[in-house]
Order: structure tokens, then sequence, then C-alpha cells
């Protein structure tokens, strides 16, 4: 979704700059995303002769990344899987979102009535790769808190719809599940919020209220950003151990961090093989979302 | 000669003893059967020693093997060389008997390179494994009277088998022994990293210098994979055979995730055969047999086999064969001896099983009745 649009001016380059390289890093790698985005709009000033991937496309695409772990690392693999993953993406969108954003997925259900059904819900948690990519979806209906667990590239899928783009403070909202319901719950009919053409993604700093213990984890101990009430139920052993339980130290641990990531070098390689196939997608779906806002006055007239 | 001595010895202590007899003990004629490994089973790789050769040589060695075998290609995916001198059609055929179900076709050597989900029509999801069919060459044909397995078996049909001796990947054969390189004279084909042999009826022998692709099994087909499991080292029992151990605490001491009792008392006093224990775990050849094949891609030679447990680790050999579980061996006749690629076939890329749903296809819906 308007993507070439805000390719590289540096504050949005910045904006990108954010907690993850790849889906399942950790969060020491903020720095080392920061660090490499300069580096990326010295390469667009140069005259290079290759295709130039936009720097945010590891955010927007992270499961075309695949696991980096090395065991289970195969070219071959790989490119068959991204292969496949396109030709999906030829048939239906799948949108540019992110943990917090909410989101409306319809499906082909044969249990349901009109064998479809449709969900709308927040993206507590978006994980794994290649065609396994799959996200969370979390509503409150009818006082009952539902979570929906969807494949990204499940063809029973019909329909992707972001309704709020929007990123949250945290890489997974799971701590929803311990706060309050209001926190979770949204209008099942909520209409879509456009954003404006080339503007970053907003950050949702909204503090979430958390029922009290007891709790499905020790939220305590994940250094949470969007928790508003944490200190409220802890006590002294609590934060003792949570004390304990930190590792500081793992922020330094370039191995670690290389063993969790793709080195960028591969990450444009991979990028570069699917950049044009995707932009042209994209292209298309503005081009075929213009058409439709014209035939819209109709409708109201 | 051994046993003459010994019975020699035996007769002279009878005759010579009047009274004492001493038991001589030896194999007889139940000694084990000796093993005697195929020919095929020497050592491959020569000892690496700094040859004192001059950059000059070195690269007319290398121009040497792209002359005789053929120049560095990258072939549906797999480094290797492009040999001219292989054979690519049908062409005078070893037997022209056609196929019966009691057939057994050649196997094919292939990598595992790793899994991902399909989806069928009905919207199921399936997980499946890739093998990638590397670089296979038929090496050699042992016909039935020749050929003699290791462990002869003591059946009525002895010789109804032959034998293939297939390769996969090609490599340098600078690299490797002259006694290895000498397996590959009379094929014509460049030295392997891999070999395997393949028990074969007569009718789907093999000429030496064929490729094998995976057009050989067909989509919908039934295969069984053999490997080597992934070797976890000496494991305990809760890792080794899923034992639920004892509780970390309540006054447990000394036994979290031992196996506790091995055995009962009285008649039955000592530790039965089979009992499962701490040992080692995986490193073993394991073959899971049935799995069907999804979807073919000819363009990289890669199947896809149902399920994720096929043994050993990803990037690891695997053989495969056509199944031998009675009801699913196929019904009509597969490719025979094998399926030979024709550079000119118009055939698509990826060929999918009629259930699965190909992503080039528009999203699945259910009609409603």
């Amino acid at each position: 979704m308007n993507i070439n649009v805000r390719i590289l001016t540096k504050s949005v380059a910045q904006q990108y700059a954010f907690k993850r390289i790849v889906t399942f890093s950790t969060k020491p790698t903020q720095q080392a995303a920061a660090a490499a985005v300069p580096q990326q709009q010295e390469v667009t000033g140069s005259t290079v002769r290759r295709p130039i991937v936009p720097a945010h496309y590891r955010f927007v695409y992270p499961e075309f990344l695949p696991d980096p772990k090395v065991e289970w690392r195969n070219t071959i693999r790989e490119k068959l899987e991204r292969l496949d993953m396109l030709d999906r993406r030829r048939q239906i969108e799948l949108p540019e979102f992110y943990v917090g954003s909410i989101l409306a997925v319809t499906s082909s259900d044969p249990h349901a009535a009109g064998k479809t059904s449709r969900f709308v819900g927040i993206c507590i948690h978006r994980e794994r790769c290649g065609l396994r990519a799959r996200f969370i979806l979390r509503n409150v209906i009818d006082h009952q808190g539902i979570e929906v667990v969807y494949e990204l590239y499940d063809p029973t899928i019909q329909k992707v719809e972001v309704l709020r783009l929007e990123k949250r403070l945290d890489d997974s909202l799971f701590y929803l599940r311990d706060a309050l319901p209001e926190y979770s719950t949204f209008d099942e009919n909520m209409e879509v919020e456009s954003l404006e053409e080339g503007a970053p993604v907003p950050v949702n700093d909204i503090k979430v209220v958390l029922r009290p213990r007891p709790w499905l984890e020790r939220w305590e101990r994940q250094n949470l950003l969007g928790v508003a009430n944490i200190e409220q139920y802890i006590k002294d052993k609590h934060r003792k151990s949570s004390e304990k339980a930190q590792k500081p130290w793992e922020k330094y641990d370039l191995m670690k961090q290389y063993r969790a990531t793709i080195p960028e070098e591969e990450q444009k390689e991979i990028f570069a093989e699917v950049h044009t196939e995707l932009h042209t997608l994209e292209l298309q779906r503005k081009r075929n979302k213009r058409k439709r806002t014209f035939v819209k006055p109709k409708h109201l007239a | 000669m051994l046993r003459t001595v010994l019975s020699d010895l035996a007769r002279l202590r009878l005759s010579g003893g009047a009274c004492s007899v001493t038991q001589v003990r030896e194999k007889g004629h139940l000694s084990r059967p000796r093993l005697r490994n195929p020919y095929w089973f020497i050592r491959q790789q020569r000892l690496q020693t700094d040859d004192q050769v001059t950059g000059e040589n070195r690269s007319f060695i290398k121009e040497v093997i792209h002359d005789t075998y053929g120049t560095p290609a990258l072939i549906k995916g797999v480094q290797t060389y492009e040999q001219k001198q292989l054979i690519k059609t049908d062409e005078a055929p070893i037997s022209t008997e056609p196929w019966t179900p009691n057939v057994r076709r050649c196997g094919l050597i292939a990598r595992k390179i790793g899994q991902y989900p399909l989806w069928l029509k009905n919207g199921e999801r399936i997980r499946t494994t890739l093998l990638q069919v590397v670089d296979n060459h038929v090496i050699k044909y042992i016909p039935p009277e020749e050929y003699k397995p290791t462990h002869q078996p003591n059946v009525k049909n002895l010789n109804r088998y032959g034998c293939v001796l297939v390769g996969a990947e090609s490599t340098n054969p600078a690299l490797l022994t002259k006694e290895y390189c000498g397996i590959f004279r009379d094929s014509g084909v460049m030295p392997t990293k891999n070999l395997a042999r393949f028990i074969v009826s007569p009718q789907a022998a093999l000429r030496p210098g064929t490729p094998l692709n995976v057009g050989h099994f067909r989509v919908g087909e039934f295969v069984d994979v053999r490997g080597k499991t992934v070797y976890h080292g000496f494991q305990g029992v809760v890792k080794r055979h899923g034992f639920k151990g004892m509780p970390a605490s309540h006054g447990v001491t000394k036994t979290h995730r031992r196996p506790g009792n091995i055995g009962g008392g009285g008649e039955k006093g000592r530790v039965w055969p089979g009992t499962k224990l701490p040992g080692h775990m995986g490193n073993r050849w394991r073959i899971s047999k049935g799995l069907r094949i999804w979807r073919i891609n000819t363009k990289y030679n890669v199947m896809w086999v149902q399920g994720s447990a096929v043994p050993g680790s990803t990037n690891g050999l695997v053989y495969i064969y056509d199944t031998i579980l009675p009801l699913r061996k196929p019904q009509e006749a597969p490719p025979l001896p094998t399926l030979y690629e024709q550079p000119e076939d118009e055939a698509p890329d990826d060929i999918w099983y009629e259930q699965v749903h190909n992503f080039k296809d528009e999203t699945i819906s259910f009609k409603p009745e």
C-alpha cells in the first residue's frame, strides 16, 4: 500500500528503523536497524543499476525472509517457497499490517452460514516465515475474548482488510489477554480508517490496564512498554525475581543477533528477486483502488 | 585350514588318552556368514597432500577434466557438470518385457531440502517435505545371474533381482581415490560423491549413463523414503522414549528424569530384553513408508511428499523407492525403466496432484447447498 511514494526520505527511513529486523528477532536489534538505514541511503545516492529495493520492505513483507536457523536453510526450497507466495499474492491482496493493526479477515468456512465468515480484531502477534506465516486476531465478542489464528497464505482466505493501520509499543500484544476487555474490544462494523498517502504508519502509544493476578505470563519480566499498571500488582518478591531474570548483556551479544537475523546482504538479494513483482502488484492494486473510488459518487447520488 | 588342524588335534587326544576326553569347542558349520562387501565399498576421499604443482599445471588438470567429462554447469538447481555422453533416449533398452505389478523399479537418491504446507482443494492444510533429486546417473547394471548380495537370502528364487548402481552429485575426480574413480570407468559418467544400489527386476534394468530425474515417479503415487535419522547422542529416557520423569519438587530427590522401575522380581527377576532405557538416540536408518507425492517440479527436480517426518536432517541424503505397501502400489504402469526427458518437452514445470490447490488458482470457496 502506497509504498513507492514513501521511499527513502530521511524521516521516513527513521520511522522504519523500529524494533525488528525480522519478525522473530529480539529487541536488542533496534540499534542495528537504526544503523542499517543510513547505509541504504548512500546506495540510493550512487548510480547503481540494480533494482533498488526500498529499505522498509523487510517490515512490510517480513515473511519473505527465511528462518535464519542455518541448519534449516536451503536456497532452492526458499526460492520455490517465494514463487508460491508470489503466485498467491497475485490472487489476493495481502496488505501491509503490523502487530497492533486492526484487521478484518473474510475466509471460506464450510460450516458457516453462507459459507464465509468475517472476523474483525486486533493483530496481537505475527510469526513464522514463508508459506507458514501466520497472525493472531483478537476481539471480545459477547463478553468473551476470541482469538483466531490465520495463516497468511491459506487459500481459503478471501479478503484481508486493514481497518486501522497502526503499530503499538510492543512486538506482541499477548498481554491483552490479561488486560481489561475494553482494550481488545472492536466494533464488527468498523469503517476503514484510511491513512494519507505517503504518511508514516502511526504508533499508538496507548497504555493498557491489566487485571489483577493471576496472569497467563509473568508480564513484569518482559519490559513491556504498553502496560500502565504493572507496578500495582507486583510485590517485592516479583520485583526481585524479575530483576534476576533480566539479561541486560544480550543486547551486546553480536553472535546471538547474527544468528537470529538474516544478514543485510542476503535480505537485499532476496528482495531484489521479488521486488519487481511485488512492486507491480502494488501499482496494480492502487490503480484498481482509484477506479473503485471513481465509482463511489454514484452510490451517494 | 584351522578347522582341520583342530579336528586333527582332537583325534590325537582321543587316540592318546584312554579315558580323558578333552572337549574341543569349534564353530563347526554354524559359523557366521562372512560379510562380503560389494566392490564399490572403497575408500572415496584421497589424502589431500600439498602437491608441488604450479598454477599453470593445476589449470591444465582442470581443463583435462572438463574435456573428458564436461564443463561445470548448473543443471536443475544443482551445481554439476554438463556431460555429453549421457543416454537420454530409450533406444536399445536392455529388456522390452512389459510392466507387471511385481516388477521392482530403480529408486532415486535425493536430498531433503525442507518442508512447507500445501492446501488441498477442500481447504485442508497438509504438511509436505520437499525432496530434491540431485544429479542422479546410472553407473552400472548387474544382471541377476552375476549379482551376489552381501547377505545371500536363502530363498527359492535366488537370482530373481539384479542390481542398479546409481551415483549422485558429480564431483571433481582429482579429489577422489584412483580405485573409487575406477568404479565409474566403464559407465562414461563422471565420478559422484554418493553411491547407492537398488535391487531391481530385470525388466527395470537401466543402461549405465542414464540420468534419472524426478519424472521417474508420478504425482499421486506413493513412495518409501529411507534416510538416517538425526543423531541426538546419548540421551536419557525422557527425550529418547518420551517418559514423563518425576516431579521437580514435593520431596522428590535425585530422581527427576530417571526411568524408575525397570522390572519385576521373583521369576521375572531380571531386566527383560527391549526395556526402554537411556542410550544412543537417532543415527539409524529408518524408512517412512507410503508417502504420497503431492506435487512435482521438473525444473528443479523437486517432489513434495506427504508429511514432515521424513527421516534425516534438512540437506541430508535420502533414498526414494516405490512403496512396498501392497494397497498403495501403483495400479497402472509407471515409467519403465525410467522416464527419459526430452529437451524439447513443453511440459509445465509444476505438476500438481488433482486434489491439491494450485497457488495460481483462485481462492477456495465453498458452494452453499
